[in-house]
């Protein structure tokens, strides 16, 4: 349990709903245009959310044996994929969590998802080998096996993916086929973030360092001094901010001007334990940080990576999972407890009685 | 949290063919009321229906620093860091290793993943040996000595494949190698659970309440005998021998029994552990002391003996009485001599030279030590010989602090940690190395020049 004191929410974060779920929240997102909340829980129970009055819409249980590892919501919305211990990859329908189809690789974990940019494809990492399949679940292209077990995997277009593992990020060109670009650095790389335009790659290690190249110059860098391991990275909409944290502390680095490099990065220091979930907002200079201490917090950035909170609130126990409703106009924590919990975010008028301090 | 909450990990380490499936299936088979996730890296043997079991590739991960301390286990973290989530839903992880892993690494990763660290403790290593093949396994491969450096527990297995004589050769060639480890012998892999799990081996006071000097006995001295002695004096007379010193330790009231002369060798271990006392021809032995005699002189050399009431003296010299011809004689008053033999006499393993490249050093001093000479000592042991150095445990008594000091590591990463009061307890230090080509002349003399 944390050890701070719960407290109501302050700032721009106002009460909304929440809901509990049968086991430890790991994984959500908003579809439907945010009219719809889903939630996964560790064991593979999902769950849909009516987006404004969190009313249990649909559940499924055991959607994976053994467990539930990654989850992705499909572009528009309408669709979302899943995945798990049992090697299955499930395409379900968001409006009533029903089935599309069902996609087995095999013995073994499946641990990353995602879709592309543009929602043709869906990008599947299967212990040392990426699949891509299409919305119909037919299978589109497979990598060859890669030295590690995939750590993470992001697109950087509409047709490139990149995967990451230890000591290499891979750029792969789906539709033709072919390996567009190999960046390499011995160390086991954790997390990968791409900026919204693909050219830079950030990566933590394991070795507590971020690590990141400039795909057009062939220019990278290390970040090093960080307290633990950077599993957590978020760029904003601009790809001009890179927020990141192995700690309790967040450091952001500015790409403005000639950032980051011999830059001082940002820092904010609002959490008493490390940080579990980090996200920018959907548009602007918004970061949103939740802890394993409880605690969910809103920073508004400047330029230079600097910034200050203008919202908290307390989820109760470790944050697994944070989420910007599409608008923006509320933020959703998921926690260890199962405890799902939404809190608009807007500003304060005067009348409130909770007025922030 | 505290280490009660986490969950324990025990790794279970062997060469191909030692018997850690059978072990595993025994383990997970029984009835002993624990939920146990296996982490396998080793495909296919163990039936899923019996507990979690999931199945990883080893994955070993070095980093760009080159540091190998730093190495850790790919598979674990991934694994482990899923595990945490359901952690309500099992009380024990046990890993079992391919029979090349290095333990290194493995261990290192509850060192140095924060988030790994933070939810798991390791409770102990595991190694399982083939009796019948470890001898030429220890000579051609370096795994195989790690895994018997790292273990806290060797399970000497298929037993019934080896003679008793070869067994024993090979449990204190196993013991030369790893003076901390405790064996057990066994057959088809029979072992008592109780003694693979829940060892809280990297919890030292475990350790020191199951044996109070964890290290073997490897004693000093080669002789003792006892002599039953009326009040007077006496003088011991030695001749010219191998040395030109001996060390001694001698006790007024020794027992004749193989206990009480146990409990004696243990009270000399302790005492010989002191810095020798100096004594010259012609002296008065002190008793309860440890001393050297200096024999340098030609011819023989006398020291008196002091009884004040009858009693049995014990003395428990370096050397064998005979290397000196060594004799306790009565001179009365008019100068008549007599020899006093000894009522009973017992020789013990004494010290030796270690053959495996694999071996411990231990350290034991009494006194206190200047802990900031130890910090110098120790960070620039390790990080020179932080690569040769597997395991590292003890205790130190740091002057002027209430409390023990824990001390314990993997390669370069230690931790130190205040433990309980010493109480009327003697201060002293006991630290034992697990490495490759250790110079135990070099560290011990290092180690005191840290005390006070």
């Amino acid at each position: 349990m944390p050890d701070i004191e719960p407290f109501s929410p302050r700032g721009m974060f106002h009460e909304g709903w929440s809901a509990e779920v049968d086991d430890y929240a790991i994984v959500c997102g908003w579809a439907l245009k945010g009219k719809l909340f889903i939630v996964g829980d560790v064991v593979g129970g999902l769950y849909g959310f009516e987006g404004d009055t969190g009313k249990l819409i649909w559940k499924k249980d055991e959607a994976h044996s053994g467990g539930l590892l990654a989850m992705s919501i499909h572009p528009n919305g309408e669709i979302f994929a899943t995945s798990g211990q049992d090697g299955i990859v499930r395409i379900l329908n968001c409006n009533n969590g029903e089935e599309i189809k069902a996609i087995k690789l095999g013995k073994g974990w499946v641990e990353h998802l995602s879709w592309s940019n543009g929602g043709l494809y869906l990008a599947v990492a299967f212990s040392k080998k990426v699949y891509v399949f299409n919305q119909d679940g037919n299978e589109q292209w497979g990598s060859e096996e890669h030295p590690s077990t995939v750590s993470a995997i992001s697109w950087s277009n509409k047709n490139e993916l990149a995967t990451a593992c230890y000591g290499r990020v891979t750029f792969f060109d789906i539709a033709n086929k072919k390996t567009n670009q190999k960046l390499e650095w011995q160390g086991s790389l954790v997390s990968m973030q791409l900026s919204p335009d693909g050219d830079i790659v950030a990566c933590g290690s394991q070795d507590n360092s971020v690590h990141f190249w400039r795909r057009s110059t062939g220019l990278d860098a290390e970040m090093t001094g960080y307290p633990g391991k950077p599993s957590h990275l978020s760029f904003d909409d601009s790809g001009m901010l890179l927020a990141t944290s192995g700690s309790e502390r967040i450091t952001v680095w500015s790409f403005s001007g000639n950032g980051p490099e011999g830059t001082m990065p940002g820092e904010l220091c609002h959490h008493t334990e490390p940080i579990s979930s980090l996200a920018f907002s959907n548009k602007g200079l918004l970061v949103a940080s939740g802890s394993r201490d409880g605690s969910v917090v809103a920073s508004f950035l400047k330029n230079d990576g600097n910034g200050d909170p203008v919202g908290a609130a307390f989820a109760g126990d470790l944050v697994g999972d944070i989420a910007w409703r599409p608008d923006d106009c509320a933020i959703a924590a998921i926690n260890a407890k199962g405890v799902v919990t939404v809190w608009n975010f807007k500003v304060r008028t005067s009348s409130s009685s909770k007025g922030f301090k | 949290m505290s280490i009660k909450d986490k969950v324990p990990v025990t790794i279970l380490t062997g060469f191909l063919g030692s018997g850690k499936t059978t072990l595993l299936n025994r383990i997970l088979s029984e009835e002993h009321g624990k939920r146990i996730a296996v982490i396998e890296n080793e495909y296919g043997e163990v039936g899923i229906d019996q507990g979690l079991v999931i199945n990883a590739d080893e994955e070993v991960f070095e980093m760009s620093n080159g540091c190998i301390c730093c190495t850790v286990r790919g598979d674990l973290i991934r694994v482990l860091g899923n595990l945490m989530k359901r952690r309500d839903k099992f009380d024990y992880v046990l890993v079992e290793t391919t029979g090349l892993a290095d333990p290194g690494p493995v261990a290192q990763t509850f060192f140095m993943d924060e988030e790994i660290s933070s939810e798991f403790t390791l409770d102990g290593i595991v190694t399982l040996v083939d009796a019948a093949h470890i001898d030429q396994q220890l000579g051609r491969s370096d795994e195989s000595s790690e895994q018997v450096a790292f273990a806290d527990v060797l399970v000497l297995n298929k037993t019934d494949l080896v003679s008793d004589d070869a067994l024993d050769n090979l449990e204190s060639r196993l013991r030369d190698m790893n003076r901390m480890t405790r064996i057990i012998r066994a057959e088809k892999a029979e072992v008592p659970i109780e003694t693979v799990l829940n060892l809280s081996a990297f919890d030292l006071d475990q350790i020191l309440k199951r044996r109070p000097t964890f290290l073997e006995p490897e004693y000093p001295f080669e002789w003792s005998g006892v002599y039953e002695l009326e009040p007077g004096k006496y003088e011991l007379k030695l001749e010219e021998g191998p040395d030109p010193e001996m060390s001694l330790v001698a006790f007024a009231n020794q027992g004749f029994s193989e206990e009480e002369l146990k409990e004696g060798a243990e009270a000399s271990v302790r005492l010989y552990a002191e810095k020798a006392k100096n004594l010259e021809p012609g002296n008065t032995i002190p008793y309860d002391e440890h001393i050297s005699l200096k024999l340098q002189n030609k011819g023989s050399k006398s020291f008196i003996l002091d009884v004040v009431k009858t009693s049995k003296v014990g003395l428990f010299t370096q050397h064998t009485a005979e290397e000196f011809n060594m004799k306790v004689l009565k001179i009365d008053s008019q100068n008549n001599v007599k020899e006093i033999p000894f009522k009973i006499e017992r020789n013990w393993v004494a010290e030796h030279e270690h053959d495996d490249e694999v071996g411990s050093i231990a350290i034991e001093r009494f006194g206190d030590v200047d802990p900031e000479k130890l910090n110098t000592w120790m960070g620039r042991l390790l990080s020179e010989k932080g690569v040769d150095i597997f395991r590292t445990k003890g205790f130190i008594s740091y002057s002027g602090n209430p409390r023990r000091i824990v001390f314990q590591g993997v390669h370069m990463l230690f931790t130190a940690q205040p433990d309980k009061e010493w109480g009327n307890e003697p201060r002293r230090n006991q630290l034992v190395f697990i490495g490759r080509n250790l110079n135990e002349k070099e560290m011990q003399e290092g180690f005191d020049k840290c005390l006070i």
